[in-house]
């Protein structure tokens, strides 16, 4: 039953891509667009370089690294799971009915009510900047080394997608916008570009333990970049990160079955 | 032997009422006020059972409570008490397996992908209920003839004009072969043409393949040409559940004509008085007739009026649901 929904997720994903670039000329002013706009945030990094040598032991390409994984990873979120802010105004407009008459899961229908494919251009930006980190820096792979880095990917993009969906979740809750939840999607991918160590105390305090992004990214790129931990934390905390952002998809697994049982029963 | 497809027992459900603070500080008052909400009786006791090819009307004035009665039935909503069963299936708590069971056709909501084709919608469904290639090619076919879909099958739902849609909608509620049909307002905005074409192929439908519907409509027309069966509801109480005919007979029985004369007609139209028939108003050579038509049928007092006159014009007033029920109100709670 669950393999013939995540074939139907796909399938509705394929189609909503298709149509999406059957304008051509749209789309790829989309993208580009989206590529430029994020052009600005490296060239303020590459700015920040030039002017100080280093960012608390970090070279360039260091942090460039921790750039590219970061955009990377939020893109891919940022297209396929955007459907999920959709939810606010389906149910303002009492569209969501219809999602519960259907026999698949309320939250795959609500992730592929939408794509967003000009996203892509953070994701190509941030590729280019991931490539350019690694031809910079002499990096010994393994294939434990690459096995880390998609993790990284992929645990990023679950949390990722935890989080927009708690935005969704509360919205059944409250009939505002609950844009809070945006600092910690957008202005997490944005912190999580950077090294921890460089962050505040409470800073660091909740982006690596209130919302495992730190986790993610940090510990993990640590290792791959064979880096001591300025915060003294041993190496397998990397292996957190995974564990964190399961729990806590968990936990919003549970909050949106909340969401649903309370639509159901106020009806709205 | 009987068949339940659908049954509602003691069905019970009530909604907080939001307190609304008016005034400028009305916002923060509301915050802090914590005595409890109100509640707001939708639904207050409703029980009937319907068997397997079953045609059944399900009406009442705005409010009454009827969509908030399918919502539950569908698995939408969870009522505050009671119990329902639908195909076996307990709805609330087997939402997903209660799908492949039922169709539904919301008639102010599509159930249509919006940006897509139609034949890209149908073809999804086919996925999501998982209909053997063959019958969905059955079905298809099927749905195309008879509601005439051809001509817009490749056009985007939103490019659709209402009756269209609402074609669409009804072929995508029966590609997987539900052995249920709710049908919220399916004739709504539809012209006639349209009004017919669709209570043809839900008479067929029902005829043929046994399909149990639960028809919730305004329209006493749809009713008259579709349900055997009426159940009545009015703010959330079932008022009547039985025979059309019935019904009909005992209260939708009183109807009005206006007729219009030449010139102002004979005071002598005043003798039509009696007791089925009844001369509402005299405004000129404009006489409205309010009558009992199981008494008397519309041609018959036309004729009678007319010894009174020469009548230019005339029309029939059809009896509302709301008036039928007002008139219930008027006689004892059935």
């Amino acid at each position: 039953m669950l393999r013939n929904e995540l074939a139907v997720t796909l399938r509705i994903m394929g189609i909503r891509w298709r149509g999406q670039m059957a304008y051509r000329a749209s789309f790829w002013m989309q993208v580009v667009s989206n590529f430029i706009i994020n052009t600005a945030e490296v060239l303020a990094l590459f700015a920040m370089f030039y002017r100080f040598d280093d960012l608390g032991g970090w070279t360039l390409a260091e942090v460039a690294f921790l750039h590219g994984i970061s955009m990377i990873t939020f893109s891919i979120a940022d297209t396929i799971v955007v459907g999920l802010n959709a939810v606010p105004n389906q149910i303002r407009m009492g569209e969501f009915d219809r999602v519960l008459i259907r026999p698949m899961s309320s939250w795959l229908q609500s992730v592929v009510s939408e794509v967003s494919l000009r996203h892509l251009g953070q994701f190509s930006q941030g590729l280019i900047v991931f490539i350019y980190a690694v031809s910079n820096l002499s990096i010994e792979w393994s294939l434990a080394k690459v096995g880390v880095v998609a993790m990284m990917v992929i645990v990023g993009f679950a949390l990722f997608s935890a989080l927009f969906t708690v935005e969704a979740i509360l919205s059944f809750w409250t009939v505002n916008g609950v844009e809070a939840v945006n600092a910690f999607t957008y202005g997490g991918s944005t912190l999580a570009r950077f090294p921890l160590h460089v962050l505040e105390r409470w800073m660091r305090f909740l982006f690596l333990w209130m919302v495992p992004v730190g986790f993610v990214s940090y510990y993990p790129t640590l290792y791959v970049l064979g880096k001591e931990d300025p915060l003294g934390n041993p190496a397998w905390f990397m292996f957190l990160g995974p564990l964190f952002v399961l729990l806590f998809c968990l936990l919003i697994a549970w909050g949106w079955g909340q969401a649903i049982r309370r639509y159901r029963s106020t009806g709205s | 032997m009987t068949d339940t497809m659908i049954s509602a027992q003691k069905l019970i459900k009530t909604f907080p009422i939001k307190k609304h603070h008016a005034g400028a500080l009305g916002a923060l008052r509301g915050l802090v006020d914590r005595t409890p909400d109100e509640q707001f009786t939708a639904v207050d006791n409703i029980s009937f059972e319907i068997e397997r090819g079953e045609m059944v009307g399900y009406i009442g004035p705005n409010g009454a409570g009827k969509s908030t009665t399918i919502k539950m039935l569908t698995g939408i909503l969870v009522p505050s008490s009671g119990e329902a069963t639908v195909a076996g299936i307990t709805p609330w708590e087997n939402r997903k397996q209660l799908a492949r069971q039922i169709g539904v056709v919301f008639g102010q909501r599509t159930q249509l992908w919006w940006d897509l084709a139609l034949i890209d919608s149908l073809d999804l469904l086919r996925h999501m209920y998982q209909v053997p290639e063959k019958r969905f090619r059955e079905n298809l076919d099927h749905a195309r003839e008879l509601l005439d879909l051809d001509d817009f099958l490749r056009t985007p739902v939103r490019q659709l004009s209402l009756g269209q849609r609402m074609r669409g909608d009804l072929a995508a509620a029966l590609l997987h072969d539900p052995p249920i049909l709710y049908l919220d307002e399916p004739t709504i905005g539809l012209d006639i043409v349209a009004k017919a074409r669709m209570r043809e192929f839900l008479s067929a439908l029902n005829r043929d393949r046994q399909v149990t519907i639960l028809l919730t409509t305004h329209d006493l027309a749809d009713i008259e040409h579709l349900c055997k069966r009426i159940i009545v509801i009015d703010h959330g109480q079932v008022m009547y559940d039985g025979g059309l005919d019935a019904l009909r007979g005992r209260f939708g029985g009183k109807r009005h004509i206006t007729v219009d004369f030449e010139q102002e007609p004979d005071d002598a139209i005043m003798t039509l008085h009696n007791g089925q028939i009844s001369v509402v108003e005299r405004t000129g050579p404009r006489v409205r007739i309010a009558f009992d038509r199981t008494a008397i049928t519309a041609p018959e007092l036309l004729a009678r009026a007319g010894r009174y006159g020469s009548v230019r014009d005339m029309s029939i007033e059809e009896p509302q649901i709301e008036e039928v029920i007002r008139q219930m109100y008027e006689g004892a709670r059935v």
